[in-house]
């Protein structure tokens, strides 16, 4: 029984003091609690001081305007992301972890702690000043060092208080915050009473000659966002034990916005009242009570201004407490509070905060303003609202945050740039403007506006995306591509950038092309390519220049590229394999606005550098659109780069032959046979023959590895999925039998026999065939499947079941848009062919492609099922069952 | 190790709480009004330019 108590407080220990999410039904703060904790937090004597100081900038009313509108707006902006600390019961200091990584956390944490935390040494000196103040009052002297005494209680009696954890938190504010605001109502009224109502309504401080009123204004607006912002570090803890968002969100935005500004302005009116009765605008709020109040009223404000001080150490060392026990999880809660107590004490013994108070507020205030920034677009627009907070937690095989070895260098970069931004803009410790216009914008917005839009901007660029967000399985879009949307003509300022880049890609590889029957040939035609590589991409627009052209691409290298970047291209989007109406359309809309549609008809890399075999439909296409029909047949492109094997070779040499196949007069005479026939005539080829041909030496020492991809049949002993590749080798695992890759591209086997790759590559087919005629073909595997929708994301389907047999395909997987684990059919006759990986991307393996109009599915072996899965035998026998080789 | 397993479970509950639509989430109407505060407390630091 004592054992259970024990762990049950220290789980309650845990939620409260420490890094634990709060459940929904644990929830303690309703509205007003929070508000009243949160307005503890916020109203402190600092409050005075920062009223005193917007007096000297500005009048009353401009006053008014800063302290309530401008800290109410910056509020209603940067706490927002307080709703994800309420919906997960958990402290933005979790979130950030994928901000910055775990690592990055850390650092940041640590900065904001010393940058923030000398303002709890300000509330321990300032309790000093009034308890010497009321002790004064009664006549008593004071020894030497009792001002270092009395801060120091404060910074213990404080520190006591926090470590008595959140219930003594509530109860201490529940009581002092209705009574210090009493105690400001009261303040009010003695400020108004003591001098004429209109001197404080109409007060204009007296500027020096050059101060420039507008500057001023700036700066108020300034002072009060960053006085705001300086919350940030500390917003969620309170939050994260609210009832509902709405509650957690308003009781911040009030707490400091309302109760936190009240107090600004009774500083700012007893500042006022104060010159006019002594001559002299005084800062410290004890002094301005004792002068200006009826002396009962005085005393005892004086006393609970004193000892909100405390209230204020006690709520800043929990909260700063709980947002460093999120970051150093390891350490106890009260060894963290006692730090904090230790890191005060050393600065009230140092005795200079005060001094250097302002050094502190406008360092702290750079950092606040882009943390706030990458805060709100990470939770907003980059990780629309959602987190994996298993990551987040650094739960073992969750590892989605760690990004650079815990590093975010992306968040950790835009932290550090938006600190600089507001350096660049104004200089605060000497008060210089830099930047005026920027400076309109004041310093604090102006760094929160670049940082949040810097990020976003990164985050849209694809490699830094995949970067950020490897997190997209927790919160993927899901949204379908628009397949219908209309193409973009290729941008005309793009054009040159990307002509330099395709010349910059082919030059070491020596690229000629030749043109065939192309004189007085002009856009609008139908362009057929080979398609080998990705090298495909480089040479065609430079075969079709000055033209330009849009392209057909698949959905992956949307995603891979980015959606913009491929649309400047003039891609249009589309699946393979499927029967693409709106592709048809965008086609003919591209061809109608006087354009060149560059199809690859293939829509697959050559696996051993040879043609596959083309359906009619693509003549019938020629013929509906009744342009003329131009080929262009690539070689060394495969050579370069290989599907199997995806490090450039640079012997490889280039060669392209753009030839016009079919004129605009005799696309309606011919038959659909005939243009398939002169098509596919010219876009035969065999790139072994080409090396060999023209002597391309290709002499990389691991010029055969990954050739056992496209090769997986043994020669000698007949075993499927036997081969395995090394350096030149290939070599059978079973038999042993072995073949060197010649640096022309040719085989020797160890009995002398030279073979040409694609001659094997074809031998393979036939056995598949056989299999298939015979009934003996049957794939059942267990696989891991992922969804590509759209362009942003892939999305994660579990492990599923792959069977392909006569009837066609069947994949079984969790469908994530019905949330049920289902099965998709994929029937034989749909299919002529489809797309296969031997290493998609050079890092995630082999896998094959299904796709529906709205997801593509890519489909990877498991560690079961990795012997047996060979993309090349199931594209042999998807082509069989389809069609394309009966 | 107890604390990891409470962590795991905890945070499988509010996923569940989350998709079952149990936690009390800002609405549309509560997204509009922030917006509209927002706006009106940025125009009245705009006007204060004039004042």
């Amino acid at each position: 029984m004592s054992r259970k108590h024990d762990v049950n407080k220290e789980i309650e220990n845990e939620v409260y003091c420490g890094t634990l999410p709060v459940l929904p039904k644990e929830r303690k703060y309703g509205f007003m609690d929070a508000l009243l904790v949160l307005s503890g937090y916020c109203i402190a004597t600092w409050s005075y001081t920062q009223g005193s100081y917007l007096a000297t900038l500005v009048g009353f009313k401009q006053l008014l305007i800063g302290a309530f509108l401008a800290a109410i707006f910056m509020l209603m902006v940067y706490q927002l992301p307080v709703i994800m600390s309420v919906r997960y019961g958990i402290d933005i200091w979790i979130w950030l972890r994928s901000v910055f990584g775990p690592k990055g956390n850390k650092i940041v944490t640590i900065i904001i702690i010393l940058v923030n935390f000398p303002w709890y040494a300000v509330c321990c000196e300032l309790f000093a000043d009034s308890m010497e103040n009321l002790l004064g009052l009664f006549g008593i002297q004071l020894f030497n060092g009792a001002h270092l005494v009395l801060s120091l209680s404060c910074v213990v009696v404080g520190t006591i208080i926090a470590l008595r954890g959140v219930s003594t938190i509530t109860w201490t504010t529940r009581i002092l915050v209705p009574l210090l605001l009493l105690v400001g109502v009261a303040v009010v009224v003695v400020g108004f009473t003591s001098v004429p109502m209109d001197v404080i309504w109409n007060y204009q401080p007296q500027l020096a000659g050059d101060a420039d009123k507008t500057v001023n204004y700036v700066l108020n607006i300034e002072a009060n966002f960053a006085f705001v912002i300086t919350l940030v570090g500390g917003m969620a803890e309170v939050p994260r034990l609210c009832k509902s968002e709405k509650s957690g969100y308003y009781a911040g935005v009030l707490g400091q916005g309302a109760a936190g500004s009240f107090f600004v302005v009774v500083g700012a009116v007893m500042a006022i009242a104060m010159q006019y009765v002594t001559g002299q605008m005084v800062d410290d709020p004890t002094l301005m009570m004792a002068t200006l109040s009826a002396p009962i009223l005085g005393l005892s404000s004086l006393l609970l201004v004193a000892f909100a001080n405390i209230g204020t150490q006690a709520v800043g060392s929990y909260i700063y407490g709980v947002m460093l026990k999120s970051t150093f999880k390891k350490i106890s809660y009260k060894t963290l509070v006692l730090v904090l107590g230790v890191y005060v004490a050393l600065l009230c013994v140092w005795g200079k905060i005060t001094e250097y108070f302002g050094s502190f507020l406008t360092i702290g205030a750079c950092v606040y303003a882009p943390l706030a920034a990458l805060l709100f677009v990470d939770f907003f627009l980059i990780r629309k609202q959602k987190i994996d907070l298993k990551s987040a937690y650094e739960l073992p095989g969750h590892n989605a945050y760690r990004y650079s070895k815990g590093f975010n260098i992306v968040g950790i970069i835009c932290l550090a740039l938006g600190f600089g931004f507001t350096l660049v803009i104004y200089d605060p410790i000497q008060g210089i403007i830099h930047n005026k216009i920027l400076f309109m914008l004041t310093p604090t917005l102006a760094s929160f506006i670049f940082t949040g839009v810097l990020y976003l901007l990164l985050s849209k660029i694809p490699g830094i995306r995949r970067y950020i967000r490897r997190d997209t399985y927790a919160s993927p879009d899901k949204r379908p591509f628009d397949r219908a949307k209309v193409p973009p003509r290729q941008n005309i300022f793009f054009l040159p950038l990307m002509w330099l880049l395709c010349k910059m890609a082919v030059s070491p590889y020596k690229l000629k092309i030749d043109k065939h029957n192309m004189e007085g040939i002009k856009p609008p035609f139908l362009v057929y390519g080979s398609h080998n590589s990705f090298m495909d991409f480089y040479v065609t627009p430079l075969a079709l220049m000055p033209y330009r052209a849009n392209y057909i691409s698949e959905l992956e290298g949307f995603e891979n590229f980015g959606e913009w970047i491929y649309r400047q291209a003039g891609c249009l989007g589309t699946r393979k394999f499927i029967n693409d109406q709106s592709l048809i359309r965008n086609i003919a809309r591209v061809i109608k606005r006087g354009d060149i549609m560059v199809i690859y008809p293939e829509a697959r890399y050559a696996n051993v550098g040879t043609n596959s075999h083309l359906t009619p439909s693509i003549a019938k296409l020629a013929k509906m659109l009744k342009v003329p029909v131009v080929t262009l047949n690539m070689q060394g492109n495969y050579l370069q780069q290989p599907i199997w094997n995806l490090k450039e070779r640079k012997g490889a040499r280039l060669h392209a032959d753009l030839k016009c196949v079919v004129t605009a007069d005799e696309v309606s005479k011919l038959s659909v046979d005939e243009i398939l026939g002169r098509i596919s005539k010219e876009l035969t080829y065999d790139e072994y023959k080409y090396q060999l041909d023209n002597k391309i030496v290709i002499n990389d020492e691991w010029r055969a590895e990954g050739l056992h991809f496209p090769l997986y049949k043994c020669r000698k002993c007949g075993k499927d999925f036997a081969m395995t590749s090394s350096g030149s080798k290939l070599t059978c695992k079973y038999c042993g039998d072995s073949y060197e890759m010649d640096e022309l591209g040719q085989l020797h086997s160890s009995s002398g026999e030279v073979i040409h790759i694609p001659d094997w590559y074809e031998w393979q087919r036939g056995f598949v065939h056989e299999e298939i005629r015979e009934g003996r073909y049957k794939l059942d595997i267990p696989v891991r499947v992922e969804a590509l929708p759209n362009s942003v994301n892939f999305v994660d389907c579990g492990i599923g079941r792959f069977i392909q047999d006569n009837d066609g395909f069947s994949l079984e997987f969790d469908n994530y848009r019905s949330e049920k684990h289902e099965t998709l059919k994929f029937p034989a006759k749909s299919m002529v062919s489809l797309h296969t990986e031997y290493d998609y991307r050079g890092k995630f393996g082999p896998c094959v492609t299904l796709s529906t109009y709205d997801d593509t599915f890519f489909i990877y072996p498991t560690e079961e099922s990795k012997d047996v899965f060979n993309p090349t035998k199931i594209q042999f026998a998807t082509e069989y069952l389809g069609g394309l080789y009966s | 190790m107890e604390t990891d397993k409470e962590l795991e479970s905890r945070i499988d509950e509010i996923l569940v709480a989350e998709k079952e639509n149990k936690l009390h989430r800002m609405t549309k109407r509560d997204y509009i009004i922030a917006a509209i505060i927002t706006a009106i407390s940025l125009l009245g630091i705009i006007g204060g330019f004039f004042l």
